[in-house]
């Protein structure tokens, strides 16, 4: 909107990585794993992985310089490492890796879990010290202006105000509660990532549609009239949508 | 500083051009030096309602890509001294237009000591309309009171507060004004059409006006001249209360109640 020049702004962003669980640091032993799991060929396109060390004994001794190269043979591209030891920020920082710090030692229940559980910095900056990325509070993002038809707005991560009135045909999406101080004709889905405490607050319910963590309804029939065009609330009471009048 | 002002709808067929050489004829007759735009590349139909297309030599396209100047394009208005047209290309289609073309075209109109430079937009949400609202300093919306002419118009205030230059350069908002076209008060009444008050409470956007349906549209579309010089017809009172609204005169809402029908005309038909 505004027309100052800015080289760089700094937006929250999260990115969905493989976890790579090594369960030996011998880097013939991995070739040969490697081998067999991806094949001979060499892969152009590379995925950024995240390497997870809390399978390994000794992880300090780990021959990163020969592996990185290795991994990156087959296309895994290492862009942090992971364990329960902040110990390891030190190695990361010396390959010019993320460092995340695994938020429970999951020694033991290592078999299969490989799905990510910490987002991780994308660009790793080799001279600035590792640290496991802090959490920012959730934004609430204010919108002051008529939502049209066609129009959509997400708050990603947080709570999302509006002011003005949800027009039909417009889609309002919060991945945290959604409040409108005026009319919703339109769509509200809140709890986009799932959030099942989430919760639509209205000053008038007129909507089309409304979701709460992915359970939604259509509202094709006449609203009863104790909350039609009424300040009303909506929420998950156990994979059931209840809407409220509001103050009652 | 010449004013812009689009005529815009989304949807077509509701009355814009009727508007724009309307609106445009009436802001003349007040003495203000105006210019009306088609935007309509293709189909152009403005010089057609405003009964000068056998006078198009030269059109938007030609000025935009400099094969002729602004002067031999503009085409004087027959009713009016300081009433131009810049007619659309029939021959070309909307590609032919681009952002810094009509920037220029713009551009000169205001060196030229225009007033007012009324855009008329062609229908839809390509374009051509989003050419037409993208440099608009005020938006005249035209609506006709029916779901899908407002749901289009919702639209299109949507597209204004977010891809004109106004918004993109974050400065003030496109001033928006609400139009309501072929009203017809006794439709209401039998709850066969929308009401003043429904598309009010939907679109949330100041009202300029209400045309009520008539008859002496078409035969000023046929006859090329605009519905505003029909002296004594409603459409023609009402186009003229929309253009003092827009300069600034407060003027009542009129229009808005079906005639009253006597017990004789009721009993044996008008």
């Amino acid at each position: 909107m505004s027309q100052t020049a800015h080289a760089f702004d700094i937006k929250s962003a999260s990115l969905d990585l493989l976890a790579l669980l090594l369960k030996t640091a011998d880097p013939a032993e991995l070739q040969t794993a490697l081998d067999a799991r991806f094949g001979n060929t060499t892969e152009t396109a590379s995925e950024a992985f995240l390497l997870d060390l809390d399978g390994l004994p000794n992880a300090m001794e780990l021959p990163l310089a020969e592996l990185l190269p290795l991994f990156s043979r087959y296309g895994i591209r290492v862009v942090g490492l992971r364990h329960s030891s902040r110990s390891l920020a030190a190695l990361a920082s010396q390959h010019g890796l993320a460092f995340s710090q695994a938020s429970t030692p999951p020694r033991g229940t290592l078999a299969e879990t490989a799905a990510p559980e910490a987002p991780v910095v994308a660009a790793p900056v080799a001279a600035a010290p590792a640290q496991a990325p802090v959490s920012v509070p959730a934004q609430t993002l204010i919108i002051d202006r008529p939502v049209r038809a066609g129009q959509q707005i997400y708050a990603r991560g947080g709570d999302l105000v509006v002011l003005a009135m949800i027009s039909a045909g417009a889609e309002v999406i919060a991945d945290g509660n959604i409040h409108i101080y005026a009319p919703l004709r339109g769509r509200a889905l809140a709890g986009a990532r799932g959030n099942l405490a989430a919760r639509i607050f209205t000053q008038s319910m007129e909507a089309e549609l409304v979701s709460i963590a992915g359970v939604y309804r259509t509202i094709e029939q006449r609203l009863p009239e104790s909350i039609l065009g009424k300040p009303t609330q909506i929420y998950l009471d156990s994979e059931r949508l209840v809407m409220t009048a509001l103050g009652e | 500083m010449a004013k812009i002002i689009v005529v815009t709808s989304g949807k077509g067929g509701v009355g814009k051009t009727t508007t724009s050489a309307s609106f445009a004829s009436g802001l003349a007759l007040k003495g203000h030096k105006t210019a009306v735009i088609d935007f309509d590349v293709g189909l152009r139909n403005l010089d057609l309602i405003m009964g000068c297309e056998r006078r198009v030599v030269y059109d938007l396209i030609n000025v935009v890509n400099g094969e002729a100047t602004l002067n031999q394009a503009l085409i004087k208005d027959k009713h009016c001294d300081n009433l131009f047209v810049l007619p659309a290309s029939q021959t070309r289609d909307k590609d032919a237009l681009s952002k810094e073309g009509i920037e220029k075209v713009l551009d000169e109109l205001d060196e030229m000591g225009f007033d007012y430079i009324v855009c008329d937009s062609p229908a839809g949400i390509e374009k051509g309309a989003l050419l037409a609202l993208y440099f608009a300093d005020e938006a005249i919306i035209v609506t006709n009171p029916e779901v899908s002419s407002v749901r289009d118009s919702d639209r299109i205030l949507g597209i204004l507060s977010s891809k004109s230059r106004r918004a993109e350069n974050g400065d003030k908002p496109v001033k928006e004004h609400l139009l309501i076209t072929r009203y017809a008060p006794a439709r209401v009444d039998k709850g066969e059409m929308l009401s003043v008050d429904d598309v009010k409470e939907i679109l949330r956007v100041p009202l300029i006006g209400v045309i009520p349906e008539s008859q002496a549209v078409l035969q000023a579309s046929n006859a090329g001249s605009p519905a505003i010089h029909l002296n004594g017809t409603d459409v023609s009172e009402a186009y003229k209360d929309v253009v003092s609204r827009f300069v600034g005169d407060d003027k009542p809402m009129r229009f808005l109640d079906a005639p009253k029908v006597g017990l004789l005309k009721r009993l044996f038909g008008g």
